[in-house]
């Protein structure tokens, strides 16, 4: 995805900490965010629930997204 | 006595309420058998006396790390009367989650809604009175930072004391099932609330007692796969049985988390949907952020925020420094003529009192700067920004991002710095940060090994600065190793997914309140060991005619000299390195004295008059391999005292300090003996 567009979380996959670890930082499925940084190195900005939150590009892999 | 417990996420602004509520009369320690800190306080209202206990701070309640665990048992079997859950009002959805993950605990409970001024500045609304007749529990809407609106909190807390109200998870588990029977294609709608894992769980879970805990919140805990839960209903229930209930959650696997997560964020934006209203805004990185974030940018913008940030509190701190060692000078010639009749006693009170003091003094002043420094970061939110950018270097090492901002300041002061790791959040990685910060040189250990190389090898000097900071990178690489997999567990660490909280403006009266009280926590502590440790040297090198030769260091140090030699340090030089764990400028003082006639080695004067002709002194004693060994063993020498104490106040652990301290003594000497060799063997 890039910069400022928006989408929707749709499954996490991972184990069960890595589940709750996303879920508790306020990005459970169905929640939608946008997307303030993505340089093709750096972690992934998001914008969700009246925050920015961060996450490793290694971790977003393990996120589906759909874009809305 | 009532007490409260304080819960909340990270940025919630729960410290905040903790210190304005507690002032001073708050206590550190540990919960027992844990590693993690616990923070308990007192305050009165009225007649009343009440004890808060702040939880460590986490996003939900689901027991990842130790921090959770304690949180989560504080919450479940501890004796609290009330449960506190602080939210941030301008980030209300998510920030509701810990709310959510609580509900189906039978403890009584109130809500605060914090900086509710920070979310009518975003334009948005929010009806306090309407979410306390929806949760049926006491709500307030306040602002933690502003220490006038306190009355609103205590009226709220008497209430919620005399009606105790407990919050339900029936309405996460209607969604939780209704969730269930849409997404089971193919079966009419019941047919998916039966066949849904919670009503499997729920039944084989019949019969059981939980204490204070409703059976879906059981069940959705099992669903999340928590560590405590689980371990507890197996623990409870025939094995045959147990299978059964595994069977269920090995379906599920990680879906499960998912199911009950998802329907809690539906519970709070129901609740939500008619209380609060807010203008759309359309968010947009600004433009400091999109410096301050930058890959490479917003490295340097941290190293410029953490300089002159820095650079400012030290402009405070270093007039008091200065006035000291100046009253200093001014003192010393006075005890000389008062007490000139007795030399012992001037000379005890010279270097012990009024040196110890002095330094003292010195060093709590970079504590100081240190602390207001990292309260400001952390308060303004910019810490956040500068842990995003440092994460992908310190996370090979297993640290957070965030330990970047306490290791760098080890460059002005260690000890300092070991006070600054309290931002990291596990008591494993800040025992760690300060594993490494040990290894990192103040301004005045990097002065005087250079000081060193360049008397004894004159132009090769700067050689020694780049050796030296290659050596720092393999102690590093050495800590990880033995330290890293212990302190920081593996399965423990969790890639990068981190909160960048909105910047707030800092609350100046809170924030030196607190930088003011924890500075003389740690003034006490190290002017009582700075003061001992002074009378020992003092006792070992005092001779009534000033002469070394008739101290009981020389009588030590000849009895110790064959074991020294085997490092390549006489025992001049080896009560010089000991010397260097007072401070660095006293490893110079201690040569001065060991090396020369006469003279104190922690008197300002003698060290001034001996600091002129130091060098020469010693190019004439010591040889060019045992200035190798000692030039080495510095670089690793335990820092100072004061970073002894601040690391033992901080860890709490007499255990923790002592191996740290066993580690660099057995790294430097040993750094010593390998040069020591190879020199003499190439020289």
């Amino acid at each position: 995805m890039k910069e400022n567009q928006k989408g929707l979380i749709q499954k996490i996959n991972g184990d069960s900490r890595f589940v709750s670890r996303v879920v508790s930082m306020g990005l459970p499925p169905s929640s939608s965010f946008l997307v303030l940084q993505n340089d093709g190195r750096s972690p992934v900005l998001l914008y969700s629930h009246d925050t920015m939150i961060a996450i490793n590009r290694k971790e977003c892999a393990q996120i589906d997204v759909e874009m809305a | 006595m009532k007490t409260i417990a304080l819960l909340g996420q990270p940025n919630s602004g729960k410290s905040t309420l903790f210190n304005a509520l507690t002032g001073s009369h708050q206590h550190v320690g540990n919960w027992p058998g844990k590693t993690v800190e616990r923070a308990e306080g007192y305050f009165t209202y009225g007649e009343d006396l009440f004890r808060i206990v702040d939880l460590p701070g986490s996003y939900g309640l689901t027991a990842n790390s130790a921090e959770e665990v304690v949180t989560r048992n504080f919450v479940e079997h501890g004796n609290a009367d009330i449960v506190c859950i602080i939210v941030d009002a301008s980030q209300l959805e998510r920030s509701l989650y810990m709310l959510a993950d609580f509900a189906g605990i039978e403890r009584p409970v109130m809500l605060v809604l914090n900086m509710m001024d920070v979310a009518e500045q975003k334009g948005k609304k929010i009806d306090v009175q309407k979410i306390q007749s929806l949760l049926n529990i006491p709500v307030l809407g306040f602002t933690a930072s502003n220490l006038e609106g306190y009355s609103k909190f205590f009226e709220t807390l008497k209430s919620a004391i005399e009606n105790p109200a407990k919050i339900s998870s029936a309405k996460i588990r209607e969604i939780a099932l209704a969730n269930a029977s849409k997404t089971d294609d193919g079966k009419s709608a019941s047919d998916g609330r039966e066949s849904s894992p919670v009503v499997a769980l729920e039944k084989l879970l019949d019969g059981l007692d939980f204490g204070r805990r409703e059976k879906f919140w059981m069940v959705s805990k099992l669903l999340e796969n928590d560590v405590l839960v689980c371990a507890e209903v197996k623990a409870a229930m025939k094995p045959d049985a147990w299978g059964k209930i595994q069977k269920v959650l090995d379906d599920e696997g990680s879906n499960g988390g998912l199911v009950t997560g998802e329907a809690k964020y539906r519970f709070i934006s129901e609740t939500l949907r008619e209380v609060t209203s807010a203008a759309e805004k359309i968010a947009k990185l600004s433009r400091f952020d999109k410096i301050a974030t930058h890959r490479i940018w917003g490295k340097f913008v941290a190293f410029f925020i953490l300089v002159i940030t820095l650079a400012v509190s030290m402009t405070i701190a270093v007039p008091i420094i200065m006035c000291c060692f100046g009253l200093q000078g001014v003192v010393e010639p006075l005890v000389n003529n008062a007490l000139g009749a007795w030399p012992a006693v001037a000379s005890f009170v010279n270097s012990v009192i009024v040196g110890g003091l002095a330094v003292t003094v010195a060093m709590v002043g970079f504590v100081f700067a240190i602390l207001v420094t990292f309260g400001l970061m952390e308060d303004t939110g910019y810490l956040a920004r500068s842990s995003y950018v440092f994460d992908s270097w310190l996370s090979r090492l297993g640290l957070h991002g965030k330990a970047f901002m306490p290791l760098v300041s080890g460059l002005a002061c260690t000890g300092g710095a070991v006070c600054g790791t309290r931002v990291l959040d596990t008591r494993g990685q800040r025992l760690f940060a300060m594993v490494l910060l040990w290894s990192i040189p103040c301004g005045s250990k990097v002065a005087v090994v250079l000081f060193l190389a360049s008397v004894f090898f004159g132009s090769a000097a700067p050689l020694f600065g780049i050796i030296y900071v290659a050596l720092i990178f393999a102690s590093f690489w050495l800590s990880a190793k033995l330290f890293g997999r212990k302190l920081v567990p593996v399965d423990e660490r969790v890639g990068m997914i981190m909160e960048l909280p909105p910047y707030h403006k800092p609350h100046w009266k809170i924030l030196m309140k607190t930088v003011g009280r924890n500075t003389w926590e740690v003034f006490k502590k190290a002017i009582i060991v700075i003061w001992l440790i002074s009378f020992v040297f003092w006792i070992l090198s005092y001779s009534r005619d000033g002469l070394v030769a008739h101290s009981l260091l020389y009588r030590i140090g000849n009895f110790i000299e064959p074991f020294t030699q085997i490092f390549g340090m006489r025992w001049q030089l080896f009560i010089s390195y000991i010397g260097g764990i007072f401070s660095k400028e006293a490893s110079l003082g201690v040569m001065s004295v060991v090396f020369s006639s006469s003279s104190d080695a922690f008197s300002l004067i003698a060290r001034n008059e001996a600091g002129a002709n130091l060098g020469e002194m010693m190019r004439a004693a010591i040889s060019l391999p045992e200035a190798l060994a000692f030039i080495f063993a510095s670089m690793f020498n335990v820092p100072c005292v004061l970073t002894m104490g601040t690391t033992y106040r901080e860890t709490r652990s007499a255990k923790w300090t002592a191996a740290i301290a066993g580690y660099y003594f057995a790294i430097s000497l040993g750094l010593a003996f390998i040069v020591y060799h190879i020199a003499l063997w190439a020289i």
